[in-house]
């Protein structure tokens, strides 16, 4: 049980924008099942427009709210299948602008493990996702999402320390395509382009995570950095688009507490620095099943 | 380790393209020549050699500069440079017009005091940039810029007549030109013409871009030479020309009123003519901190196809009252709206939208104009001609519109506790800026590309709803903007029914 939770909720940073993935070392075992409901809630006040850190009393505070179904599965000990599908609202207190909602965007992740070195396992995920509704992609700030396929490839290592403890890094980097726009023009750069299909940079990213984890109690602390490849940076005073070159890093903790079959956990995470994205604050909690499939 | 390779393979296949699917437009011959087009009438020149163009250097000095020619060789870079600027200067020019448009069309942010700084043309790229190129600054300057290329380019086609010099690949035939050829005249250049008079136009517009502009003429003016259809005394002749008429254009322009359209003083006057003509309910700003009106005297800059006492004798009836039977239906619709707006409402809305960081429906409709001249297969003077009445059609629309909204100071929908999805303008409501730019563009396409009289008017229908599916126009602002916008452009089509195009 304990594994199903970890693995569910270190994927939940990856429905607020897409920057994350399936990134701990914990495995369900053969044939075991996990489904979690999972709510998430997500809001700024400030955000950098470019690199200006600035608020807007013309959105106010922007929340994003969230309702995440998830599943993951045992292929072998050591290959895991995880998928999941948000359902996203998002809206600003102050102003006029329409908050939208809807279901956002399809993954499927495939984490697979092997013995590198002495006391250290190595990692490989891979995911894909795609969009599942035909939602407004560039009315941003406020769209559910970034309306783009997108495929990932991480690479982790994982160590045990003494008294409980754990270490893990990893890197990954996001390919994703162009997304198909109401509009049939756009800005990319100081260049206009007389189409309605915006390619979305591609980006990577970087974490590290110190934890301990004991029984079925776990507390862990991470850092975390995203940054696309490329991209243009927020105009002054205009609003976010998806060619943007989004950067920030995040700290978080997370934390598990598991009485008995049904399990509970929580994530808090705040973004320190970045550049075009809004300085968000974010909590998630869930609760979780887990069953065998013979 | 044959699964990580497996999922590569199937990252592969998920990745697609990432180049940006944007249609290119190849150089062609023009389907006419269009050889009397040095007597149609213009828009600013009295007549079409107002400006001298000097007479043809001699044979001799002419033969040794096609020689000159000849034996140039260009890069693969220069080469692209002559497919771009082949598929037209006037279609390319006007791209850059739009482009610069989008790049500008940023509201300024409030200061620390909650002040709005005005945009200052004589700093245009300090904090906020001049010029805010919103709807009527983008259309005014696509007019300018369309007016000064027709212009420019009717007294370009009587010297190219008058003087009748042969292109240098008719007088060498082993000269093989890069772009296809036709039996028109070259001195002076028609290319050379275009750049400069639209670099004159567009440096005065975006008085920042100096540096970009330049390097756009630079390239402008080098691509008929390398593309073999041009000697140097062609494109000096033609730069000239573009830019004394140019200067003439920019003389209007500079007297039009345009200096005045921001004054704010008025503001007072035009809400105690708002209550005086029967306004109850008025717009307010509905931004934090609240930003004043955008252009309140917009609608006193001059206009082109129509007088001062027409503007005022087609100005639309005063709207319906917050109260009145149809005031409450039409709110009801955008209420409906509000709670269930459909995926296609939302996507029309969002097509239409051209709010800030995009070239604004008058650049959108100068695109499908451009597109339609293009598939037409239009000469220079032709393309130009069109898009001049376009163009003047959609600044007057711009000027109608902006006198009729300060006329009223009509609320908008969102001081009736309506959402958008598109984003409010920050000015009155009533009428819709979009409608009535729609149609007057729609209206002058249509009488240009009859076959095409349906597909415009749809558009432009379109467009109107666009802003009743956003949610910031009450259905009225639509409909009567609408017609308005097919009054002013009608003034255009009889204008240019009398010109003495064929």
């Amino acid at each position: 049980m304990k594994k199903c939770i970890t693995l569910l909720f270190c994927l939940l940073g990856f429905v607020e924008l897409k920057a994350q993935m399936p990134h701990d070392a914990i495995y369900m075992n053969k044939k075991l099942a996990c489904g979690a409901l999972i709510y998430g809630h997500s809001s700024w006040t400030n955000y950098w427009e470019n690199n200006l850190k600035r608020d807007n009393p013309n959105l106010g505070r922007l929340s994003t709210e969230s309702a995440t179904a998830m599943m993951a599965y045992g292929i072998t000990r050591d290959i895991n299948v995880i998928a999941m599908v948000p359902y996203v609202k998002t809206n600003a207190s102050q102003g006029n602008l329409m908050g939208q909602q809807g279901f956002q965007d399809a993954s499927v992740f495939v984490k697979v493990k092997s013995k590198a070195y002495k006391g250290i396992t190595a990692h490989a995920v891979v995911g894909l996702s795609t969009p599942v509704t035909n939602y407004v992609p560039d009315f941003m700030p406020l769209s559910i999402g970034l309306g783009t396929k997108a495929a990932m490839l991480r690479g982790m290592l994982s160590y045990a320390l003494p008294n409980h403890l754990y270490l893990n890094s990893s890197i990954a980097y996001q390919a994703r395509g162009k997304v198909k726009t109401d509009r049939d023009s756009f800005l990319g750069g100081s260049r206009l382009y007389n189409s309605n299909q915006v390619p979305v940079p591609d980006a990577f990213d970087g974490a590290f995570r110190l934890g301990y984890l004991k029984k079925d109690n776990q507390l862990e602390l991470f850092a975390e950095h995203f940054s696309c490849t490329k991209g243009d940076d927020i105009r002054r005073n205009d609003m976010p688009f998806l060619t943007n070159d989004l950067t920030m890093t995040t700290v978080g903790i997370y934390g598990k507490y598991q009485p008995k079959k049904i399990g509970v956990n929580a994530r808090v995470a705040y973004v320190v620095d970045g550049q075009n994205v809004g300085q968000s604050i974010s909590i998630s909690v869930g609760v979780l099943y887990q069953f065998k499939i013979n | 380790m044959k699964y990580i390779l497996s999922l590569f393979v199937l990252i592969t296949v998920w990745s697609c393209d990432k180049s940006v699917l944007e249609s290119v437009i190849e150089p062609y011959a023009p389907a006419k020549v269009d050889e009397a087009a040095g007597n149609w009438k213009t828009f600013i020149l009295t007549s079409p050699t107002e400006v001298t163009v000097p007479a043809l250097n001699s044979d001799a000095a002419y033969k040794k500069e096609v020689d000159s020619v000849k034996v140039l060789e260009i890069t693969a870079d220069q080469k692209a440079a002559v497919q771009y600027w082949g598929a037209g200067a006037v279609l390319r020019w006007n791209e850059i017009g739009r482009e610069l448009a989008a790049r500008y069309n940023i509201p300024p942010a409030a200061n620390a005091a909650g002040v709005y700084p005005v945009p200052n043309a004589a700093d245009p790229l300090a904090d906020p940039k001049f010029p805010f190129a919103n709807p009527p600054y983008t259309a005014r300057a696509l007019a300018y810029l369309s007016v000064a290329q027709y212009d420019a380019l009717v007294s370009a086609w009587k010297y190219k007549y008058q003087y009748n010099r042969q292109a240098p690949y008719v007088l060498d035939a082993t000269i093989k030109p890069l772009l296809p050829i036709s039996t028109m005249p070259s001195y002076p250049s028609e290319d050379a013409v275009v750049a400069q008079a639209s670099y004159v136009i567009l440096l005065a517009m975006f008085p920042g871009e100096g540096p970009f502009l330049a390097a756009k003429l630079a390239e402008a003016k080098n691509a008929p030479l390398w593309a073999k259809v041009n000697v140097t005394s062609d494109v000096v002749a033609g730069a000239n020309l573009g830019a004394a008429v140019a200067a003439k254009v920019m003389a209007r322009a500079k007297t039009d009123g345009m200096s005045a359209s921001n004054n704010q003083a008025i503001v007072p006057d035009l809400i105690a003519n708002a209550k005086k003509v029967g306004l109850t309910t008025l717009w307010a700003s509905q931004e934090l901190p609240a930003r004043p009106p955008m252009l309140p005297n917009y609608g006193a800059v001059k206009t082109w196809n129509f007088d001062r006492a027409t503007l005022e004798s087609i100005r639309p009836a005063i709207p319906y009252l917050p109260g009145s039977t149809e005031f409450t239906a039409d709110l009801a619709e955008l209420q409906r709206i509000n709670e269930s707006q459909t995926r296609e409402q939302a996507a029309i809305a969002n097509y239409w939208a051209d709010g800030p960081g995009s070239y604004t429906p008058p650049g959108h409709w100068h695109r499908y104009a451009c597109e339609a001249g293009v598939e037409a297969k239009y000469s220079e003077v032709r393309m130009a001609r069109m898009l001049a009445y376009v163009g003047t059609a959609l600044m007057d629309a711009g000027i109608a519109c902006w006198e009729t909204k300060y006329f009223y100071y009509s609320p908008r929908p969102q001081q009736f506790g309506l959402k958008t999805s598109v984003g409010l303008p920050n000015f009155p409501s009533y009428t819709s800026g979009h409608s009535t730019f729609s149609f007057a563009a729609s209206t002058v396409l249509a009488a240009f590309f009859p076959e095409k009289s349906n597909a415009f008017n749809n558009y432009a229908q379109q467009a109107s709803d666009s802003r009743v599916y956003g949610l910031i126009h009450f259905r009225v602002d639509c409909t009567m903007g609408g017609k308005h916008g097919k009054a002013i452009g009608t003034y255009a089509v009889q204008k240019a029914n009398a010109d003495g195009a064929q």
